[in-house]
C-alpha cells in the first residue's frame, strides 16, 4: 500500500514532466507545423524547380524526347556567353527595363502628385489611369499593334494629323524596343499611381503643417517631407518594376515576336523559343537561371543602395 | 538514374501544365478517359475509343475541320474524336511539344511539312508504314516528300499546299496589264512599277508585296536554279548566286517604291499582306494556295491566281501540313487514329476540303476525279497549284531546319531594312546555320 502510494506520487510528477517534455518538443515542431502548408507549396513550385533548372542546364535535351539527355557541363552557358544573339538579347533586356521603370515610375510619381488633390476630375483620371491595369495585356497588345501600324494606324493618322512625319512604330529596329516601353509604361502607370497615392495619403498632415509654418517652398516641401516619407513606396514599386519588366513576354509574343531583327527579344521570350520552338532544353535552361542570377543581383543591389535611403516609420 | 530524372521532370512539367491553364487541364482529363476506354475495348466493344486531334487552322478552314471531324464521328460509331484549335503552326508545334513531356500529348495533329524531321527524329511520331501499307499509292506521289524521314513513313499529306501570285485582275486591267499575270521575274517588277500609285509623295498603291518569309525565299531560291542546304543536308547552299537573287530582287524593288514588305513579323505580316490585298492597297501578293476560298470571298473584284514567276525556270517548295500519329499513344487510340487519319485524307473528304478552302487534293483518285474537274472549270484559280506542282520540291525537312529557318528570316530581314547588305546578310546565316547542322 505504502509503496503504491509513493510509487503513485513519483509517477505523478513524472507523468507531468513527460508531458511537459511532450508539450516542449510539440512547441517546437509547432511552427514548423504551420509553415509546412506554404513550404510544401514553395518547394513544389519555387525551390525545387529552381535546384532542378540548374541540373537541367547542364544537359543538351529536347522537351520531345526525354530519353536522351546528354551531359555537356557548362557548354550551355558557354555557348549562352558567347552568342552575340545573347548578347543582344541581354541589352534589349537591360534597356528595356532601365526605361520602362524610370519613366514608368517618374510619370506615376507625377501623377499621383497631381491627383493627390480634392478635385472634381481626379476621380474621373484615376479611374481611367487604372483602367490599363485590369485589362489582359494580351488584347491590349493586339489593339497597340493596330494603333501603331506604319500605314494605316491611328498614331501615325494623329501624328500627320499634327503635321509631324509618321513613325514606323514596330516595323523598325530602332523604333520597335521604344514602342514596346510606350505599352509597357502605359500598362504599368495606373497601379503605380494607386499605389503612390496611397503612400501619399498615409504622410502625417502635421508634417506638412510645421513645414507650412516654417515657410518651406514647395519644392523643399517635396524633397525634404514627400520623398522621403515616400521612400519604402517608391522601393516597393522600383523591386516589382525591376522584376517584371525583367520578365516581359506577352507583348513580345503578340507584337513583335523578338524582331525585326532580334531587336525586341528579350531574355524570356528567349527562353521560350529556345526550349519550345527551337528543342533546345538546355540553352533555355541555361538562360532561365542566368535570368534567376540575374534578377537577384538586381535585388540585392537595389537593397544594398536603398538600405540608409529608405525611411521606415 | 536517367528514369528518375525523366520521371521528375514530367512531374515538374505536368505541375506547370496544371498551373498554367484549364485548357491543359482538360487535356489530362480526355487522355486519362481515353486511356481508360482503350483498356477496356478488349474487353467491352461497346465503349468507343477517344482520340484527341489538335489542329492547326482558324476562321472557315477550321470550321470546316470541325464539321468533317462530326461526319467522321458520326459514321464511326466506334470512335470519337475530339478536335482542339490550338493557334498556327508555330504554337501548335510548342503545345504538342509540352504535352509529350507532360504525358497529355494528343494522338493525333498536324505537323508543319518542314518540321517533320525534328519530330521524327526525337522519336515522337508513330512509324505508319505498318498501317499504310496498301493506302500510301493513292496519295499523290509530290506530296510525299515530307513524309518520310531516314525511309520510314511518318507523316500523310492532308492541308497541303504551294505559294501563289495572286493578283487583282481588275486592277492588272485598268493598268493595261495581262489579267493572267506576270511570268518572269522581270514582268513581276514591270507589273509591280505600272501598278503603284503616288499621290503627293505618298504611296496609296503599292504594285506588289509578301512577307519576308523563308516559304517564298525558298520558291525564289528553287526559281532561280539553286537550293537552301546542300545535297547531305549539312551545309546552308544560300550564299551563292542563286541565294542572292531573291533578296536583291526583294530589296530592289523596295528601294524603288514598288514592293511593301508588310510590318509584323512571321504571320502576322502574311495577315498584313492578305489584308491589304483585299483593300486593294496592294496590286500582287505571294500567299498560300490555302488562302483561295477565303481570299476570292472577301475580295471585292476580280481575284487571279498564278504561278510563282520563273527566274531561270518555275518552281515553289510543298507546304501545309501532314497528319501524324505520336508514339507515346496507346494501342488502341492508334488503331482508331490510323482510322482517322485515313479518312479525313481519302479521295472524298480530300475533294470536299480542297474546293472549300483551296488546299490542294491529296490523292490521285481526287484530281483525277470528274468532280474536281467539273470544279476546275467553274474556278481555274483551284487547278492552278496542282499544276504548279509540276515544278515543286519538298522543303527542307533536316531536325535543325526549324531553327535555321527563322536564322535564315532574321538575316533577310536584315538586308531587308538596310542593316547589311545582301552579302554580308548570307555569309551571317551560312555561319550560324552550319554549327546547327553539322
Amino acid at each position: 500500500m505504502q509503496k503504491a502510494v509513493v510509487a503513485n506520487s513519483a509517477n505523478a510528477p513524472l507523468l507531468q514532466q513527460e508531458v511537459a517534455v511532450k508539450a516542449g518538443r510539440l512547441t517546437k515542431v509547432r511552427p514548423y507545423l504551420y509553415v509546412l502548408p506554404a513550404l510544401l507549396f514553395f518547394s513544389a513550385f519555387f525551390f525545387i524547380p529552381i535546384l532542378y533548372i540548374i541540373y537541367l542546364s547542364v544537359f543538351d535535351w529536347s522537351l520531345l524526347n526525354l530519353e536522351e539527355m546528354e551531359w555537356v557541363g557548362w557548354q550551355n552557358y558557354a555557348d549562352l556567353l558567347s552568342d552575340a544573339d545573347f548578347h543582344q538579347v541581354l541589352l534589349n533586356t537591360m534597356l528595356f527595363t532601365v526605361a520602362t521603370v524610370v519613366l514608368g515610375i517618374g510619370l506615376s510619381f507625377l501623377l499621383a502628385l497631381w491627383l493627390n488633390q480634392k478635385r472634381k476630375l481626379v476621380a474621373v483620371v484615376q479611374a481611367s489611369v487604372f483602367s490599363p491595369h485590369i485589362i489582359s495585356l494580351v488584347s491590349v497588345s493586339m489593339l497597340w499593334m493596330w494603333l501603331m501600324d506604319p500605314q494605316y494606324g491611328l498614331l501615325n493618322a494623329l501624328l500627320e494629323f499634327i503635321g509631324l512625319p509618321a513613325y514606323t512604330w514596330l516595323a523598325d529596329t530602332k523604333s520597335a524596343l521604344l514602342s514596346l516601353v510606350l505599352v509597357s509604361v502605359w500598362k504599368v502607370v495606373g497601379y503605380n499611381t494607386i499605389v503612390f497615392i496611397a503612400g501619399l495619403q498615409s504622410i502625417p498632415k502635421d508634417l506638412y503643417e510645421a513645414a507650412a509654418l516654417d515657410r518651406s517652398t514647395r519644392w523643399q516641401t517635396l524633397r525634404r517631407i514627400t520623398i522621403p516619407m515616400l521612400s519604402p513606396t517608391l522601393f516597393f514599386l522600383l523591386i516589382t518594376n525591376t522584376i517584371s519588366s525583367f520578365q516581359v513576354f506577352d507583348t513580345i509574343s503578340i507584337m513583335t515576336q523578338g524582331g525585326p531583327v532580334n531587336s525586341t527579344n528579350m531574355l524570356v521570350y528567349y527562353i521560350y523559343e529556345q526550349g519550345m520552338d527551337y528543342y533546345n532544353g538546355g540553352l533555355a535552361s541555361a538562360a532561365s537561371v542566368i535570368l534567376l542570377g540575374l534578377v537577384g543581383l538586381l535585388t540585392v543591389f537595389h537593397f544594398w543602395t536603398m538600405r540608409k535611403r529608405v525611411h521606415y516609420r | 538514374m536517367k528514369k528518375w530524372n525523366m520521371s521528375a521532370l514530367a512531374c515538374v512539367v505536368g505541375l506547370t501544365a496544371l498551373l498554367t491553364g484549364c485548357g491543359s487541364d482538360k487535356a489530362a482529363t480526355g487522355g486519362n478517359a481515353a486511356a481508360g476506354s482503350g483498356q477496356q475495348s478488349g474487353t467491352e466493344q461497346a465503349q468507343p475509343v477517344q482520340i484527341d486531334f489538335w489542329y492547326a487552322l482558324g476562321g472557315k478552314n477550321g470550321e470546316l475541320i470541325e464539321s468533317m471531324v462530326k461526319e467522321f464521328n458520326d459514321t464511326h460509331k466506334d470512335i470519337v474524336v475530339k478536335p482542339a484549335y490550338q493557334g498556327d503552326y508555330y504554337q501548335n508545334h510548342a503545345k504538342v511539344l509540352a504535352a509529350i513531356s507532360a504525358g497529355n500529348q494528343p494522338d493525333v495533329t498536324m505537323v508543319e511539312v518542314g518540321s517533320i524531321g525534328a519530330f521524327a527524329e526525337a522519336k515522337a511520331l508513330e512509324d505508319l508504314q505498318p498501317y499504310a501499307a496498301d493506302t500510301i499509292d493513292r496519295y499523290i506521289p509530290g506530296l510525299l516528300g515530307n513524309s518520310y524521314w531516314k525511309d520510314k513513313l511518318y507523316a500523310i499529306p492532308f492541308n497541303r499546299s504551294t505559294p501563289l501570285l495572286y493578283l487583282n485582275r481588275d486592277m492588272l486591267k485598268a493598268a493595261g496589264l495581262d489579267p493572267n499575270g506576270p511570268k518572269s521575274w522581270e514582268e513581276l517588277h514591270e507589273y509591280a512599277q505600272k501598278l503603284t500609285k503616288s499621290e503627293g509623295g505618298k504611296t496609296s498603291v503599292y504594285g506588289f508585296s509578301t512577307p519576308i518569309d523563308i516559304w517564298f525565299y525558298e520558291a525564289l531560291v528553287i526559281e532561280s536554279g539553286g537550293s537552301i542546304l546542300s545535297e547531305d543536308g549539312k551545309q546552308l547552299a544560300i550564299n551563292s548566286e542563286a541565294g542572292k537573287a531573291p533578296l536583291e530582287f526583294w530589296t530592289n524593288m523596295i528601294k524603288e517604291g514598288v514592293m511593301k514588305a508588310p510590318p509584323g513579323e512571321k504571320y502576322n505580316a502574311w495577315d498584313v499582306a492578305k489584308q491589304d490585298f483585299v483593300n486593294q492597297k496592294v496590286g500582287m501578293i505571294f500567299t498560300s494556295t490555302g488562302d483561295l476560298k477565303g481570299l476570292s470571298e472577301s475580295a471585292k473584284f476580280d481575284v487571279g491566281a498564278a504561278f510563282m514567276p520563273a527566274n531561270k525556270e518555275y518552281g515553289a517548295p510543298t507546304g501545309g501540313a501532314n497528319l501524324v500519329i505520336l508514339a507515346k499513344s496507346p494501342d488502341a487510340e492508334k488503331k482508331a487514329a490510323w482510322e482517322f487519319v485515313k479518312w479525313m485524307t481519302d479521295t472524298p473528304q480530300s475533294i470536299k476540303w480542297s474546293t472549300q478552302t483551296g488546299y490542294m487534293p491529296v490523292t490521285k483518285e481526287a484530281v483525277e476525279s470528274e468532280e474536281m474537274k467539273k470544279y476546275y472549270e467553274t474556278a481555274p484559280n483551284f487547278e492552278v497549284a496542282v499544276k504548279q506542282l509540276e515544278y515543286a520540291k519538298a522543303r527542307p525537312m533536316v531536325p535543325a531546319y526549324k531553327e535555321v529557318q527563322e536564322i535564315i528570316m532574321t538575316e533577310l530581314q536584315r538586308a531587308v531594312l538596310n542593316q547589311a547588305t545582301a552579302d554580308e546578310a548570307l555569309q551571317n546565316a551560312v555561319d550560324k546555320s552550319n554549327k546547327l547542322l553539322k
